[in-house]
């Protein structure tokens, strides 16, 4: 695949002739540039090429002040990247960001679990009872209030 | 297999419960181009895709439908907190309640409840991944429609996160298809269904 075209991150690549009858969307080249975690969790996305809001109103707000958010924004980078990756499993840079991330993420939740409480079943591992039932849920209103 | 955390993808703080935006939120959870009909959509199509970077594509935004599925019932669950019966006939929330009070329930906006009809699993690449790429746009107007009816900051903050998901995972099933077609006959795409010839 060729990675580089000189048409700009906000473009990707397609053949000079293609076949009839068959939809083209074109390739992203390269996985490069990103935002930063913060940033791409509040845009919704990790690449700027695809940030392509409505009536041009975005998030601004920083929701990585908490572990929680810290967490969350570093497992969607990771996301981001896992799907960039199903389509681009050529992509070494790609996959060094990757796992780079995923060992940052490991970090965040094991820090959030310590203060908060368990994510997964397998993080009831560090606990002394079975505190998977303590509130708040995911869903549950909670204010300012972290957890 | 799945394992679930204990955790939103995107943060769902509603400040102000507001069941009239719930009335029509509703149809992100069980509507025609919503979550519940975009998860199972891609979970069900994957086992016939004949190519290994499909079915994972499908396996991480088919799962990742059912995280905006969960984001999407906790605004629901958010804006009919805590209602009173004047609140709930002055918003007109009253017909969605008698049914189901405060619960989920994947409904239309119109009230229909979520059925099949809605998606499909056809069994062939092209027209498999076609239909994504429709039911994302589909989605991502929807979302567009909800930020047009909807004034609450609080809300339109998450409506605003899963519009954009939608548009990364029309790129993504867009290479998907650029992927697959590089392996099948380019002088006929159309000679033979690789999920199943």
């Amino acid at each position: 695949m060729d990675r580089n075209n000189n048409c700009g991150f906000q473009n990707g690549t397609l053949p000079s002739c293609a076949p009839l009858a068959m939809a083209y969307v074109p390739m992203q080249e390269s996985v490069k540039p990103v935002y930063n975690p913060a940033e791409a969790l509040s845009r919704g996305t990790l690449f700027p090429g695809l940030d392509l809001p409505f009536m041009n109103m975005v998030n601004t707000g920083d929701l990585t002040g908490t572990p929680l958010g810290e967490l969350m924004a570093l497992d969607f980078v990771a996301h981001e990247l896992a799907l960039y990756l199903d389509t681009h499993s050529d992509d070494t840079e790609a996959f060094e960001i990757y796992k780079n991330i995923l060992s940052l993420a490991k970090t965040a939740h094991e820090k959030y679990v310590k203060l908060y409480g368990p994510l997964t079943k397998q993080d009831l591992l560090q606990s002394q009872s079975f505190t998977w039932l303590k509130n708040p849920w995911p869903w549950d209103y909670c204010g300012k209030m972290e957890g | 297999m799945f394992i679930y955390q204990k955790k939103l993808q995107y943060p769902v703080k509603i400040s102000k419960p507001n069941p009239a935006l719930a009335k029509f939120i509703i149809s992100q959870y069980g509507g025609p181009d919503g979550e519940l009909g975009a998860s199972l959509r891609y979970l069900s199509q994957r086992y016939s895709m004949p190519y290994p970077e499909l079915k994972g594509l499908l396996t991480d935004i088919g799962t990742e439908e059912l995280g905006h599925l969960e984001m999407v019932a906790a605004i629901v669950h958010q804006l009919t907190r805590k209602m009173t019966p004047e609140e709930i006939k002055k918003s007109g929330f009253e017909a969605y309640f008698v049914d189901h009070t405060a619960g989920v329930y994947p409904q239309f906006a119109s009230g229909t409840p979520w059925t099949a009809a809605t998606m499909q699993v056809k069994g062939d690449v092209i027209t498999d991944l076609s239909e994504n790429m429709a039911a994302e746009q589909k989605a991502r107007t929807t979302y567009d429609n909800i930020l047009r009816l909807s004034d609450d900051p609080d809300v339109n903050d998450v409506i605003r996160f899963l519009r954009e998901r939608e548009i990364v995972h029309y790129q993504r099933f867009g290479e998907g298809l650029r992927n697959a077609i590089e392996k099948m006959d380019s002088k006929n795409f159309y000679t033979v269904n690789p999920a199943f010839d």
